[in-house]
C-alpha cells in the first residue's frame, strides 16, 4: 500500500512520464482539421454536424491508445507501488484533456450553425456518451494489449484495433441498431454507451491489475 | 580508371538500393496492416456497389472508396517501416551499415511497389464483381489508375511522414487525415470536391444516363496524385540527403511536382464545357431525343444508349401482363428511362447564372417530372442487378402496365397519388401483376404495413382508408408516384389469385369494359367471381384520430383524390 506522504511524489513522477506529446498532438490535430472544416463549411454556407466532429475527435482517440503503456513492465512489477499506478494515474490525467478536446470541437460546430436555424439542436448527450464510449474501449484495448506479448506495440495495435471496433459499432446493421441515432433513439444510444463504458471501465481494471507474467516468448532452439 | 571506379560505386549503391527496395516491398505485401487494408477494402467496395445495376461512369468512381481504405493502412504501414530505425533507438546502429539513410529512403519509396499487389487486387476484384452485376457502359482507366496511384501517393507521404516523426501516431493521424477528407466532402463546394484525395459521397454520378466529358475529371485528378507522390517522395529524400548539390537537385524536382499538382488542380476547377453541359440537359428533359426505342406488343421501350440488356427484364412482365389482358386500350404505352438529375454547382461551377438558370427551367421541363403521365419512367441508377430487388422492380413495372391497362393513372412526377377508392379495377391491376410475376406471398403481405410496423392508411372522401404498397415501391425503380393502392383491392386481388386463372380470365372477358369502368366495385368484382369480399382490419385508434396508423387525421392534412380517369 502507497503512504499518502508518498502521492505528491507519485504525481510528479505521472505527470513527468505522461505521454503529453503524443496525447496533445493527437487532440490538436482532430481540433486544427475541424477548424480548417469550419472555416470551409462557413464559406459554403453549411454548417457542420455532429457526424463531422465523431471523425474529428479520432485522433484524440488514436492518441489516448498510447497513454496506458508501463514501460519495463518486469521491472516496475517489483518495485513497492503497483504496476497499474503509472497507467491508471495517465488514464486520470488525459480525461482533462479530452474533456477540453471535445468541449472545443463542440464550440467549433456550434459557431458554424446559423443562429436563425429553425427547429432544435440536435440533443449533445448522445454524443458526449458516444464519445466516451470510444475512449473507454480504446482504453481496455490499449490496457488489453499491454498484458499481452505485443505489449511494445501497444498504441500502434490499439488505436487500429479501436478504429475497427468504432467502425463496426457505426456500420454493422446488428450494433447499428443500438448504438447509432436513427435508428436507435437518443437516451436508448446513451444507455447503450455509457453501459459499454462500465464494461470496457471493468476489463481495463482487471488487465491494468493483471500480474500474470506472459509476454515473454518460449525459446526452443538456442 | 577513376571514371570506372565510379561506375563500379554507382552499380553497387544501385544494387545496394534494390536489394534493400526488394526486402521493404516484401515486407509491404505481408503487413498485416496492408492485408489488413485490403479485407476492409475489399468490405467497402461491396457495401458502396450497392444492389442496384452497376453503372461503368458510377461504380468505376466509387469503387475506389476501397482503395481510399487500402490507402489509409499503406500510409500506416508504410510511416512504421520508414520510421522504424528510429522509433525502435537503433539510429546509431543503423548508421553503422553501409547504407546510408537516404538510400534506406529510396529503398523504401521503390519499395512501395509491394503495395501495389493489394491495390490490383483490389481493382481486379472490383472490377470483375462489377461486371459480373450486368455493369452497364466501359471502365475508364484514368479513373482506375486514380486509385493504384492514390495507394502509392499515401505509401510515399507515410515515408515522408516516418523519416520525420518514427512515432507510430503520426502514422494513425495521417490515415486519419487522409479518411477525414473522404468523409468531409460534403462541407467543399462546387469542383472542389475532385481536388481532396477521393470523393465517394459528394457526386451525382449515379443520376447521369451516360458518362459526362470532365465530371469527375479523372485524368487531373490521377495528374494530381501522382504529382503528390512524387512531392512526398521528395520531402522524404530531402530530409535525409546531405550533400547540397542534392538537395538543390531534389529542390528543383520538388518544385516541378508542385507545378503539376497545382496545373492538375487547375485543370480540376476548370468549368464542364457547355456543349456537353447543354447535350446533358437535353438527355435528361428531352430524353426521346437520344433514347433507343423498341415496340413490341403495343408497348414502346425507350433506353438510353447502352442500357439494352435491361430490356428482356421489362419485356417479360410487361409481356405477361398483355397475354391476361382480355382486351388493349386504344392508346399504346411507353416504357421509358428518366433521370432525376438536379444540376449543382459540381456541374455548374464556372458558368453563368444566367445559363444554370435556363438549365434548371429547362429540367423542369423533364417528363419525369410531369403531373400527368404519359409514359411509365424508369429511374436511371436504381434498377437492380438481381436478386429479390430485381422481382420487385419487375413487379412493379407490371403493375404499372396493369394499371395503363385497366385505366388507372400511370405514376405522376408530382403533384399528389390518387386512391382507386372501391374500384374493381384497382384489384384487377393487382392480379395482373401477380399473375404475371408471381412474386413470394409474404412480400405482398407486408405492404399492408408501414415502416414502423402499424398500418398505413390515407384520407379519401373524408374517409380514412387502409392502403397497400407494392414490393419494392419506396426503391424508387420507377419515377413519380403510382396510385395509392387500398388493402381491400389487394385483398381481393389475392383472393383472386385463389382462383383457376381461367375462370378469372373468363368472367373479366365477359364484360372487360364494365371492370374497367371507374364505377364498378369491388363487391360487384367479388360477386361476379363468386367470393366473398375479403375484410379489411379496421384501424386501430378512435375516430377521427388514428392511433397507429401512419397518416394524419382528418383535417390535418390534403385528402388523397379518388382516381377518375
Amino acid at each position: 500500500m502507497t503512504p499518502p506522504s508518498a502521492l505528491p511524489l507519485l504525481a510528479r513522477h505521472l505527470i513527468r512520464t505522461m505521454p503529453w506529446v503524443t496525447l496533445i498532438t493527437g487532440c490538436l490535430a482532430g481540433t486544427i482539421l475541424l477548424a480548417i472544416l469550419a472555416h470551409v463549411a462557413d464559406n459554403a454556407r453549411q454548417p457542420l454536424d455532429q457526424g463531422t466532429v465523431r471523425v474529428a475527435f479520432l485522433p484524440a482517440i488514436g492518441a489516448l491508445a498510447f497513454v496506458p503503456r508501463v514501460p519495463f513492465r518486469p521491472l516496475t512489477q517489483a518495485t513497492p507501488v503497483p504496476a497499474w499506478v503509472a497507467p491508471a494515474g495517465h488514464v486520470l490525467l488525459a480525461i482533462p484533456v479530452l474533456a477540453a478536446t471535445c468541449l472545443t470541437q463542440l464550440r467549433i460546430m456550434a459557431q458554424t450553425i446559423p443562429s436563425h436555424t429553425i427547429g432544435d439542436p440536435a440533443a449533445l448527450y448522445p454524443l458526449i456518451a458516444q464519445l466516451t464510449g470510444w475512449s473507454m474501449v480504446t482504453v481496455a484495448a490499449a490496457a488489453c494489449i499491454g498484458r499481452s506479448r505485443y505489449a511494445d506495440l501497444g498504441g500502434a495495435i490499439a488505436a487500429p484495433v479501436s478504429f475497427a471496433a468504432i467502425a463496426l459499432a457505426w456500420y454493422a446493421p446488428v450494433s447499428a441498431r443500438l448504438l447509432v441515432a436513427p435508428p436507435a433513439t437518443a437516451p436508448a444510444v446513451t444507455v447503450a454507451w455509457y453501459a459499454i463504458s462500465s464494461a470496457a471501465l471493468a476489463l481495463t481494471c482487471a488487465a491494468l491489475r493483471d500480474q500474470w507474467h506472459r509476454y515473454s516468448r518460449r525459446l526452443y532452439r538456442v | 580508371m577513376l571514371e570506372g571506379v565510379a561506375a563500379r560505386s554507382r552499380a553497387r549503391r544501385l544494387r545496394m538500393v534494390m536489394d534493400l527496395a526488394t526486402v521493404e516491398a516484401s515486407l509491404l505485401v505481408r503487413s498485416v496492416l496492408v492485408l489488413a487494408g485490403l479485407l476492409a477494402g475489399g468490405a467497402v467496395v461491396w457495401v458502396l456497389l450497392s444492389p442496384t445495376q452497376p453503372l461503368w461512369w458510377n461504380a468505376g468512381w466509387r469503387t475506389n472508396g476501397g482503395q481510399l481504405v487500402l490507402a489509409m493502412t499503406v500510409l500506416a504501414a508504410a510511416q512504421l517501416a520508414a520510421g522504424r530505425s528510429r522509433r525502435d533507438g537503433m539510429a546509431d546502429l543503423y548508421a553503422s551499415f553501409p547504407a546510408t539513410r537516404c538510400t534506406r529512403t529510396l529503398a523504401h519509396l521503390i519499395g512501395l511497389a509491394g503495395a501495389a499487389p493489394a491495390s490490383l487486387v483490389l481493382l481486379g476484384a472490383a472490377a470483375v464483381a462489377v461486371q459480373l452485376r450486368g455493369a452497364i457502359g466501359a471502365p475508364s482507366i484514368a479513373v482506375l489508375a486514380g486509385g493504384l496511384l492514390l495507394v502509392i501517393a499515401a505509401g510515399a507521404a507515410g515515408i515522408a511522414i516516418g523519416t520525420r516523426f518514427p512515432h507510430p501516431l503520426a502514422g494513425v493521424i495521417g490515415a486519419l487525415m487522409l479518411f477525414v477528407t473522404g468523409a468531409t466532402t460534403h462541407v467543399a463546394s462546387g469542383a472542389a470536391i475532385w481536388l481532396l484525395p477521393w470523393e465517394i459521397v459528394d457526386d451525382q454520378l449515379g443520376s447521369l444516363p451516360g458518362p459526362l466529358a470532365g465530371y469527375p475529371p479523372a485524368g487531373a485528378h490521377a495528374s494530381e496524385l501522382a504529382g503528390v507522390a512524387v512531392l512526398a517522395g521528395i520531402v522524404a529524400l530531402a530530409l535525409t540527403v546531405r550533400s547540397a548539390r542534392a538537395r538543390a537537385a531534389l529542390a528543383a524536382a520538388g518544385l516541378l511536382a508542385v507545378a503539376v499538382i497545382c496545373l492538375a488542380g487547375a485543370m480540376q476547377l476548370r468549368p464542364i464545357p457547355t456543349a456537353a453541359l447543354n447535350r446533358l440537359v437535353s438527355e435528361v428533359a428531352d430524353p426521346a431525343s437520344v433514347q433507343q426505342c423498341t415496340t413490341a406488343g403495343q408497348v414502346r421501350y425507350c433506353l438510353y444508349p447502352g442500357f439494352g440488356r435491361d430490356l428482356p427484364s421489362l419485356e417479360a412482365p410487361v409481356g405477361e401482363v398483355l397475354a391476361h389482358l382480355p382486351a388493349r386500350p386504344p392508346q399504346a404505352l411507353t416504357i421509358r428511362q428518366a433521370t432525376s438529375l438536379s444540376l449543382d454547382s459540381t456541374f455548374t461551377h464556372g458558368h453563368s447564372q444566367r445559363q444554370v438558370s435556363q438549365w434548371n427551367a429547362q429540367l423542369q421541363r423533364a417528363p419525369g417530372n410531369a403531373g400527368a403521365a404519359t409514359a411509365v419512367y424508369l429511374s436511371v441508377g436504381s434498377w437492380p442487378a438481381g436478386g429479390g430487388q430485381l422481382a420487385d422492380a419487375r413487379f412493379d413495372v407490371a403493375l404499372a402496365a396493369a394499371d395503363w391497362a385497366v385505366r388507372l393513372p400511370l405514376p405522376i412526377g408530382s403533384g399528389q397519388a390518387c386512391v382507386p377508392l372501391d374500384q374493381a379495377r384497382e384489384a384487377i391491376a393487382i392480379w395482373l401483376a401477380i399473375v404475371a410475376t408471381h412474386p413470394p406471398a409474404g412480400e405482398l403481405t407486408d405492404g399492408l404495413r408501414g415502416p414502423g410496423g402499424g398500418m398505413q392508411a390515407a384520407e379519401v372522401q373524408n374517409t380514412i382508408v387502409q392502403v397497400w404498397s407494392p414490393p419494392g415501391i419506396d426503391a424508387g425503380y420507377l419515377t413519380g408516384s403510382p396510385p395509392q393502392f387500398t388493402a381491400a383491392g389487394y385483398l381481393l386481388a389475392r383472393a383472386m389469385t385463389s382462383l383457376p386463372e381461367q375462370k378469372v380470365s373468363q368472367v373479366l372477358s365477359g364484360a372487360w369494359s364494365t371492370w374497367v369502368n371507374q364505377r364498378t366495385t369491388d363487391a360487384r368484382l367479388a360477386a361476379a367471381l363468386g367470393i366473398p369480399m375479403p375484410t379489411v382490419p379496421t384501424l386501430p385508434g378512435p375516430h377521427p384520430g388514428l392511433g397507429a396508423a401512419t397518416a394524419p387525421g382528418p383535417g390535418n392534412a390534403p385528402q388523397s383524390p379518388q382516381c377518375t380517369t
